[in-house]
């Protein structure tokens, strides 16, 4: 435990400045969000809603990236240091991936935090249930079936990388693992969408309908329940997909040659 | 025995770097581990800290595998492979965290005693830098220290403070094993000799029997080597 405790340590040591500076840019989209003044109340919460969209997904890559950085700890000889430490490579790996997630988690409870600012100004007030939802659930969730399984791609391309370095083939797991991933992606979304909703879902936001119906917004007739109901299936299938994918990446770190 | 190479060959692609190299290593020894650039010295400690895998054979270190007691030897690499961040006291938290065997207060003694400064390795100089990487591995109650090329490219001044901490800290029931091209320097502290040539063992004596036939390591690295 100790052993984990100080890889989370090191990790926060080594990656503290990427992660300031990407909770810090919540600063600036919150100063573009606040711009958005000229149209109407609806139009102001789409367009907010898709600059919230472009934090996301910025906030999403450089996670990536802050958790990816392999190539200059191969190159400089830090990952020679870590492959000599008495733990193994799966809490070498999950102690990155922990850390990333953290941040990634505090990231995305900002960004819901911004989202409610943004209907509040639109005038659509959510009620203490729905909030809680937006702040806690959404957060979780996004993480869940976006975040976890990309940092641990991200994670186990990059491990395989190194592992490769010696013989100098590492372009080639990583050119396969690139070029593939649109297709699994395809997979997984046709088996995912084969499997959806065939366990009960999460029903969120039960006040939704009422609030949108008070600034004068009125839902899809073709809804026939209050709210929105999240399936399940995503979540469980990409955390399933992520723990596969650290398990690998864990193990292919114990084979690693420096 | 405390490590044992039986018949390893390790290759990288067609080269090789050792070729059927058997050699083993009791408790309590310093030895020197010489050989020109290329002669397999590198490829020797990192196959028993674990760092390589051997192509064919086998290397056992504590009767088990290297990588199995990462915990119980100590490799300290030639690549100056610190954190630029990272200074003293956060390697001290770093070690201490990682190894059971590290201990701080003769951590900071040897800091002391090879004066390195406690600042961010990003400032430190080469000889000073080292310097805190072997104090951070001698710190460590280890049995088996591979301590590959510790001097090079350090001045004088540090390599006697090195030499120095490497023949204080030395304990009878350990065993170093010192890659050094600085072999005049270093050959007071061995007390056997392994000469590698092309990744295999030109020779493998004891300092005393060389001192004894009057020739000093240097002079049989000039003769088996030159």
């Amino acid at each position: 435990m100790k052993g984990f405790a100080t890889l989370l340590w090191l990790e926060y040591r080594r990656s503290r400045v990427w992660a300031a500076a990407l909770l810090g840019s919540l600063a600036f989209w919150a100063w573009g969000l606040e711009q958005v003044t000229y149209a109407m109340p609806e139009e102001q919460l789409g367009i907010r809603a898709g600059f919230l969209c472009a934090a996301a997904i910025t906030g999403l890559v450089a996670l990536a990236f802050m958790i990816g950085r392999f190539r200059s700890e191969t190159r400089q000889g830090q990952y020679q240091i870590l492959l000599l430490t008495p733990p193994s490579g799966y809490f070498h790996i999950l102690a990155r991936f922990t850390f990333a997630l953290t941040i990634g988690l505090a990231y995305a409870v900002a960004i819901a935090g911004l989202l409610w600012w943004a209907t509040g100004r639109a005038g659509l007030h959510l009620t203490s249930l729905d909030t809680a939802q937006l702040l806690l659930v959404c957060p979780l969730y996004g993480v869940g079936i976006v975040m976890a399984p990309l940092l641990a791609w991200t994670l186990l391309l990059m491990v395989l990388s190194s592992a490769y370095r010696i013989s100098g083939t590492a372009w080639i797991p990583g050119t396969v693992m690139v070029a593939a991933t649109p297709f699994v992606l395809r997979f997984l979304g046709e088996r995912l969408g084969d499997v959806l909703y065939r366990l009960p879902g999460w029903r969120l936001f039960t006040g939704l309908d009422a609030a949108l119906a008070r600034i004068g917004i009125e839902r899809s007739s073709e809804a026939t329940h209050a709210g929105i109901v999240l399936p399940q299936e995503p979540l469980w299938g990409m955390l399933a997909l992520a723990t596969v994918m650290l398990v690998l990446a864990g193990r292919i770190w114990q084979e690693v040659e420096a | 025995m405390l490590a044992r190479l039986d018949r390893v060959t390790k290759r990288y692609g067609r080269t090789e770097g050792l070729r059927e190299l058997s050699v083993e290593f009791p408790a309590g020894e310093v030895v020197g581990v010489l050989g020109l650039n290329g002669s397999g010295k590198t490829t020797l400690l990192k196959l028993l800290g674990g760092l390589l895998l051997p192509t064919a054979g086998h290397v056992t270190v504590f009767n088990g595998t290297p990588r199995g007691n990462r915990a119980r030897s100590v490799y300290l690499g030639e690549t100056d492979a610190l954190y630029s961040w990272m200074t003293p006291a956060e390697a001290k938290r770093f070690m201490a965290g990682l190894y059971r065997d590290f201990r701080p207060e003769r951590y900071e003694e040897l800091l002391d005693a090879m004066e390195v400064p406690r600042r961010k390795t990003k400032t430190m100089s080469r000889g000073e830098r080292g310097r805190l990487r072997l104090a951070m591995a001698l710190a460590r109650e280890a049995r088996l220290y591979l301590l590959d090329e510790p001097l090079a490219g350090i001045d004088l001044l540090s390599r006697e403070k090195i030499l120095g901490s490497l023949v204080r800290e030395w304990r009878p029931d350990a065993t170093i094993l010192l890659s050094t091209h600085e072999v005049a320097e270093a050959e007071g502290l061995f007390e056997r000799v392994l000469l590698l040539r092309g990744g295999t063992l030109a020779l493998d004596t004891r300092a005393e029997t060389l001192r004894e036939s009057g020739k000093s390591v240097v002079t049989a690295f000039r003769e088996v080597l030159g």
